[in-house]
């Protein structure tokens, strides 16, 4: 801790036979958010999770749950706290082999020591909603991978716990079927409004899932923001790489590349006609979107017409135009690092936050 | 090199141990001695047949139909092998290990699953465990626990329990680590983690590291018989002991059938404990298709209630079945001179051999003896004679062709002389191989042979004669191969060869009825290289013809001659095998007396020595020591004998210098021969140049003896209603002894005792350990022991009093003679072999030298006599 606190970097605590798997990562997450922490193997993040529910103690830091210190709690206290309000999805499912789809989707209510009947109610309604019904009695290794991460999703969601983990959840399962849960996670936190902190290292899924990401690298959060934060304004060459591959066309929004309207005013429409006002632009543009448009719906209308899309508030009213040149340009260069993000607090205490849900 | 003096500390080790901790080792021993106790009383319970139907329902539940059946037969047979009551002791024995080793490997190998600083420590220690050889904890298993089942459980327990500990480790540690977590990150404590999550997973490891235990335990149980563990183990070894294959293998049998079904039937529990396993054979069952009933498994409601009801129906019985004793059987006691007694002999199956084995069978069951003859290859002949087992053999060539086995064994051997001689070996061709007459002429002519001899058992002493010196000696082991092969096959092949005048060169000796049958030719030795010619002699166990002073003097005087024993090698070629005995019995009659002569029934003498002349000519050199049974002894035989007009010479001797001077013929007889245990040394170092004229006084020897601080215990019959003090147990030496058999067939029934104690098989130094370490501690204890023995000087001990003579022959005052004293006393021989003291009268002869003073022995001698009217008349009738 000394050695970091004085600025020696991982690879030189390496050197001395520790490895500090998680340093400096200080983030909030509000209730309801779908927290998504990016990285790659050995970034840290599962580390990090870890210590979000005490599996793992940090070694200096707190972690705050519900305005309570987790890492001041005794063991027992702990144990409490995730039997009761926090749970976890694991990568690879973690069902007890011995116990079936029921049992196993009880097991958090087991522990809890409610009663079996109750017991049994809740984890039936846990497994229906994450579309099981009718597999109760069956066993974890009768179901295919996506049914058993269900089973895994029904288990976590059956104790009512305020918080969820997610530990690379659906990385285990092949593209399809991970597209199909990352469809249900995100229908099902419609209806539940849960706290879930997700642990990828598919930025593509992180983008999808995630309300803010936080791109992690060697231990440290290297960017927290929103998904088009990352992409546009990516804090440095590593998380600009990672973008490349990213599909910014369903990630970035009409918002985020829209030109002032006046930009057209004066322009003329394919048929010759002039742009003088908003209404013009709004009369004569193939299509109208509002900001939060993902960018790839606005190729069939650019296509079909020279003019640029109109993109307008809730009210209606004209903010910006996209015309087909500045879509093109968005997918055409790369974007460049943009000054530094502001919500990381540079600093030598690794202190994790979670805000009060 | 420096000596390290490992065993000097495990020795002062083991011995602080069992000072400091003896209370530990007290408890533990009565804690395991509890628990088979226990376990064996349920076992042995229910009746053989009904338990077989317990264990076969049993294994029908876990295994099928089949599995049942097959359990039930294997069980049955245990039963008509007549080795269930062991089987149960050993199912006893493994079932108590195999639960102690559980009790302490599974938790330990759950602490070694959870701390590295555990498992780091307790591997080497099990490795330790497993490959120190077993019968090493033996012995101090022996010092802390004593004999019995105790210390066989204990080194069963240290060689199973680290699979135990390993499997459980290793099962644990193998659970998914993201399982171990998941219950965590739900909130599970850590024991519910173990018992909800890891042990269920790890259970199928687990239950087969219990399979190990059992199976490691069943294969201690022969070594544990070894410091009598009992059960199918001490069957085993008294099998090895007795060379006794036909029960070596009924009980291997048994422990194989034990084997199987506990290997079998945890294998099947591990599967229907662990929901995973019972899940995955469910699947592989609907699989399969074929013979259902065969795998029909009953509910396990309706096993237990077969077992249960089974269970019940064994209890009722048992308590109102009778266990009905066994009646003592009464011999008839005949006026014949074997009265019955068990004389075993052996034989190698050799012409010679078998005719004279089944003649001396005939003559010694005229004269009443039970005679059980076996067959044996020559090295466990030798084995079994040197450790008692057998009592005689009449087939040994000497000095020559058997002294590999002469010289190793003749320290517990007895030459009774030899029969028949001289013999020789040599090699015979047919005489129609007209050109080979001697060994020489071999040479060269090996194409024509095949380059083979056609041999006989590789372990005979010819065989190896041929092959390490004839054929060398000779030249002609580069040409010559012997190919080994038996008598039986050698003669087959001879006579092949002959029908078809073939070349053939076979090892022969003479006598053999082959020269009657072919026409051969012995080739000549010219270097002689073949030796002296053998003379056949009888050999005897060691202290055989003190036990049996009359056949011992018939095997001594049997000579044979060459018509004798060709003519009877004929008659019983003639019988053909299996009817030995009568050709035996044909050949007698058409030799009427010579069993008469061989074994004569003694009459009253005259006084005629050897050369006519009167015995009473000259004087009879007497020797005594001075103990008080000698003293009394030797004075009244000299009172006896002066009246009877011989003239005695006493001298005082120690008993060395005696010895040495009777074998010179310097000395013509002492009475006070402490056969054969006392004066062993002295007797195999002479005896060759003595004549043991039996004995008249005894037992003195053998006898159960108690630390003299169990005070209300002074004889056999006071040990009646003490067995719980005694832990039941007679503390016994090496099982398959005369000593031992005989305290349990005969010294324990004669005073009832053989309900109430057990005589625990053991060995000298395992039942002097089993004392020292009772006498340590006060404990009540009865060992068997003999007169003289160091244990008496060294600890207060009681040798408690054999009112009915039940220990029988032991050690007894032989009247010891020159060798050809019975050549030239007949009189006095017959006279001194006749003549026995009762302990009442030499008590009271003892008494009065006692009264009379030193110097002053005749006188007291006298006036016993005059108190016994009649005695010399007994003693010397004339």
């Amino acid at each position: 801790m000394q050695k970091l606190e004085g600025g020696a970097d991982r690879d030189e605590l390496r050197a001395d036979g520790t490895t500090a798997a998680v340093i400096d990562a200080s983030f909030t997450v509000e209730p309801g958010q779908i927290f998504v922490v990016m990285g790659l193997s050995g970034s840290g993040k599962s580390t990090l999770l870890r210590m979000l529910n005490g599996l793992l103690e940090p070694t200096a830091g707190r972690v705050l749950f519900d305005g309570q210190d987790l890492t001041a709690l005794s063991p027992a206290e702990l144990r409490h706290v995730r039997s009761s309000k926090i749970s976890m999805v694991f990568q690879h499912f973690a069902l007890f082999p011995h116990r079936s789809v029921l049992e196993n989707a009880g097991y958090g209510l087991e522990v809890q020591g409610v009663p079996r009947a109750e017991r049994e109610k809740r984890a039936a309604e846990a497994l229906e909603l994450t579309g099981l019904a009718g597999w109760e009695k069956s066993w974890p290794d009768e179901l295919s991978g996506g049914m058993q991460q269900r089973v895994g999703l029904a288990r976590a969601l059956a104790t009512d716990a305020d918080l969820l983990l997610m530990d690379e959840s659906f990385s285990a399962l092949d593209p399809l079927i991970r597209r199909d849960m990352q469809d249900q996670l995100l229908e099902l936190q419609k209806r539940l409004k849960k706290t879930i902190v997700f642990i990828t290292h598919d930025l593509n899924e992180a983008m999808r899932l995630g309300d803010r990401i936080a791109v992690m690298r060697d231990g440290r959060i290297v960017q927290l923001g929103t998904a088009e934060d990352i992409l546009v304004t990516p804090a440095n060459d590593y998380v600009a790489s990672f973008t490349q591959d990213v599909d910014r066309t369903r990630v970035l929004t009409a918002g985020a590349i829209m030109a002032e309207p006046h930009t057209v005013m004066g322009t003329s429409t394919d048929d010759g006609k002039e742009l003088r006002t908003a209404a013009d632009v709004l009369a004569a543009a193939p299509a109208t979107v509002t900001e939060s448009t993902p960018i790839i719906e606005l190729f069939t209308p650019c296509s079909q017409s020279g003019v640029a899309v109109a993109v307008t508030d809730d009210a209606g009213k004209l903010i910006g135009v996209v015309p087909r040149a500045r879509l093109l340009a968005v997918l055409g260069e790369p974007m460049t690092p943009a000054e530094a993000p502001k919500d990381i607090r540079t600093g030598t205490t690794a202190t994790k936050k979670v805000a009060s849900v | 090199m420096f000596r390290l003096p490992l065993g000097d500390w495990v020795d002062s080790a083991v011995d602080g141990l069992q000072t400091h901790l003896a209370w530990l080792f007290d408890a533990i021993s009565s804690i395991v001695s509890n628990m088979f106790d226990g376990i064996a009383a349920v076992l042995s319970a229910p009746a053989p047949l009904l338990f077989a139907g317990i264990v076969a329902v049993i294994a029908w539940w876990l295994r099928g139909l089949l599995a049942g059946v097959l359990a039930f037969v294997g069980f049955a047979v245990i039963d008509s092998v007549e080795l269930w009551d062991e089987a149960m002791d050993t199912l006893t024995l493994v079932l108590v290990a195999t639960i102690i080793a559980l009790v302490l490997a599974v938790p330990l190998g759950i602490w070694a699953s959870r701390s590295k600083t555990v498992s780091a420590v307790t591997r080497p220690v099990l490795d330790f465990m497993q490959t120190m050889p077993a019968m090493v904890y033996l012995i101090p298993g022996v010092i802390f626990f004593g004999v019995g089942v105790v210390p066989g459980i204990i080194a069963t327990i240290i060689f199973s329990l680290p699979p135990g500990v390993r499997m459980t480790e290793l099962g644990i540690r193998q659970v998914d680590g993201e399982l171990v977590e998941a219950a965590e990150a739900f909130g599970t404590t850590k024991r519910n983690t173990l018992l909800r999550v890891q042990l269920p997973l790890a259970l199928p490891t687990i239950m087969a590291g219990i399979n190990q235990v059992i199976m490691l335990g069943l294969s201690m149980v022969v070594i544990a018989g070894m410091v009598g563990g009992g059960g199918l183990g001490g069957a085993v070894y008294r099998a090895i002991g007795n060379v006794d294959v036909g029960l070596g293998f009924e009980a291997g049998i048994s422990i194989v059938i034990v084997a199987m079904y506990l290997d079998r039937m945890t294998g099947a529990l591990g599967r229907e404990v662990s929901p995973l396993a019972r899940r995955a054979l469910a699947r592989a069952q609907s699989m399969t298709g074929g013979l259902k009933i065969w795998n029909h498994r009953p509910q396990p409601v309706v096993a237990v209630s077969g077992v249960v009801i089974l269970a019940l129906v064994a209890g009722a019985l048992g308590i109102f079945g009778s266990s009905g004793s066994d009646q003592d059987k009464n011999t008839a006691d005949g006026s014949d001179i074997g009265a019955g007694k068990k004389i075993s002999m052996g034989y190698i199956p050799w012409d010679e051999g078998i005719a004279s084995t089944f003649l001396w069978k005939e003559m010694l069951e005229r004269r009443g003896f039970e005679v059980d003859v076996k067959q044996y290859e020559a090295g466990a002949l030798y084995t079994g004679m040197a450790n008692g087992q057998i009592d005689f053999e009449t087939d040994s060539w000497l000095p020559v062709t058997h002294a590999s086995y002469w010289k190793k064994y003749k320290d517990n051997l007895e030459d009774m002389g030899s029969w028949y001689g001289p013999t020789s070996l040599e090699l015979a061709v047919p005489s129609y191989m007209k050109d080979v007459r001697s060994l020489e002429d071999l040479k060269g002519k090996g194409s024509q042979f095949k380059g083979r001899i056609v041999g006989i058992e590789p372990s005979a002493g010819e065989t190896g004669l041929l092959k390490d010196k004839i054929l060398p000696g000779y030249g002609l082991d580069k040409e010559y191969k012997v190919v080994d092969g038996s008598t039986p096959s050698m003669l087959a092949e001879l006579k092949r060869a002959y029908a078809k005048k073939e070349p053939i060169v076979v090892p022969l000796w003479s006598p053999h009825w082959a020269y009657n049958q072919f026409e051969l030719t012995k080739l000549k030795d010219p270097k002689n290289l073949w030796g002296k010619g053998d003379g056949i002699h009888t050999l005897a166990r060691k202290g055989f013809s003190a036990d049996n002073p009359e056949v011992g003097s018939w095997l001594k005087n049997f000579k044979m001659t060459e018509d004798q024993l060709t003519s009877l090698e004929a008659q019983i070629q003639k019988s053909g095998s299996g009817k030995e005995q009568e050709a035996v019995r044909t050949w007698l009659k058409a030799n009427p007396g010579v069993a008469g002569t061989w074994t004569p029934v003694a009459k009253g003498g005259t006084a005629k020595g050897a050369n006519g002349k009167d015995e009473r000519d000259r004087a009879v050199e007497m020797a005594w020591f001075p103990w008080e049974e000698d003293i009394a002894a030797t004075y009244l035989w000299k009172a006896v004998l002066e009246e009877r007009g011989y003239k005695i010479n006493l001298k005082q001797f120690e008993v060395g210098p005696m010895y040495a001077a009777m074998s010179r013929g310097q000395i013509d007889v002492q009475f006070d021969g402490w056969l054969p245990y006392t004066q062993k040394n002295y007797w195999e170092k002479y005896g060759s140049q003595l004549s043991d004229l039996g004995s008249w006084y005894g037992p003195t020897s053998i006898e159960v003896a108690v630390p003299s601080y169990v005070k209300d215990v002074k004889s056999l019959a006071d040990l009646k209603g003490k067995g719980s003090r005694f832990k039941g147990r007679i503390v016994g030496i090496e099982p398959g002894t005369a000593t031992m058999e005989n305290l349990k067939k005969n010294v324990l029934p004669a005073y009832g005792l053989d309900k109430e104690y057990k005589v625990l098989d053991s060995s000298t130094p395992g039942m002097l350990a089993e004392l020292k370490r009772a006498y340590a501690k006060k404990e009540p204890i009865a060992v068997l022991l003999w007169t003289p023995h160091w244990a008496y000087s060294e600890y207060g001990m009681t040798k408690l009093a054999d009112p009915e003579k039940a220990f029988g022959n032991g050690d007894r005052l032989h009247t010891i003679a020159a060798k050809d004293f019975p050549k030239n006393y007949p009189r006095l021989t017959k006279w001194f072999k006749d003549f026995k003291l009762s302990e009442d009268q030499l008590a009271g002869l003892e008494n009065q030298i006692q009264k009379h003073g030193a110097g002053h022995e005749e006188e007291a001698v006298k006036a016993w006599m005059e108190k016994n009217p009649g005695i010399a008349d007994k003693m010397a009738p004339q």
